[in-house]
């Protein structure tokens, strides 16, 4: 993960509730690493950048969900440069 | 039971109104505010209307009085889902018309949390709308809840039973 000011090649990840009091923080930029190469351009997955933010448990829990651009998506969405991506802990409103 | 989702995208055909609100409010008040406004829109109000009001518990998940409950929520992305779900809730029920307000930050016990009312022609309508919708946002709307007792704050993870 490395550090870079152009907004244009990083993602915004966001830490909500319970999640983000554990991690010591509620929000950071991130670096897209470069395709790896051939015509293979997808962006990295929330499941790919949970781990590379060392986010624990390892592997996300069950009731965590993911919203990129403030809408929900799945674990396995590709992510583009100037997403912003949120971790869910569980719902609780009402 | 099953619930819309915020993914849903539907043509908004009833009167929403949704409101985040930092603040204490009165529910009766507030739904006195909102049947001035459905008369003015549509110069009569509707026959039938369904409300539910959620107050804070006086004590929290272990039994022990309860300070204070603390809502969190995801700026942007919580109205538009709340929007998204009582547009969708009241597209499936023909309601009329709907009204939500939801509390954010410090909430004291027997203070309101959450308003859900929905006007519709018929009270089966409104009442299945107004009861889904609360639903939906309970599972639905990114919200976080602590409850806060003697000083030491806990997230809670899941919802009270139906």
């Amino acid at each position: 993960m490395a550090v870079s000011t152009d907004p244009e090649s990083q993602v915004q990840v966001r830490l909500f509730a319970g999640l983000r009091e554990a991690m010591g923080w509620s929000e950071q930029l991130v670096e897209l690493a470069p395709a790896a190469g051939g015509n293979n351009t997808a962006g990295p997955t929330p499941e790919q950048l949970w781990r590379q933010l060392n986010l624990q448990p390892t592997n996300p829990p069950a009731g965590v969900r993911v919203a990129i651009n403030q809408q929900f998506a799945t674990w396995d969405s590709s992510l583009a440069a100037g997403d912003e991506l949120a971790f869910l802990p569980p719902i609780s409103g009402g | 039971m099953s619930w819309p989702s915020c993914r849903q995208s539907v043509v908004v055909k009833a009167m929403l109104a949704i409101q985040l609100e930092a603040e204490q409010f009165e529910p009766l008040s507030a739904l006195a505010e909102w049947h001035q406004l459905l008369a003015a829109r549509l110069g009569i109000r509707p026959a039938a209307e369904s409300h539910f009001v959620g107050r804070v518990r006086p004590s929290g998940a272990n039994d022990a009085p309860l300070t204070a409950l603390e809502l969190e929520h995801y700026p942007g992305m919580t109205e538009a889902c709340i929007a998204s779900l009582a547009a969708a809730a009241a597209g499936q029920h023909g309601a009329t018309a709907v009204l939500v307000i939801h509390r954010i930050g410090l909430v004291l016990p027997g203070d309101a949390i959450v308003l859900v009312a929905v006007a519709a022609d018929r009270r089966g309508p409104a009442q299945r709308c107004c009861q889904e919708l609360l639903e939906a946002l309970k599972h639905e709307a990114p919200f976080w809840k602590r409850e806060w007792s003697q000083g030491v704050g806990s997230w809670i993870t899941g919802n009270t039973p139906l």
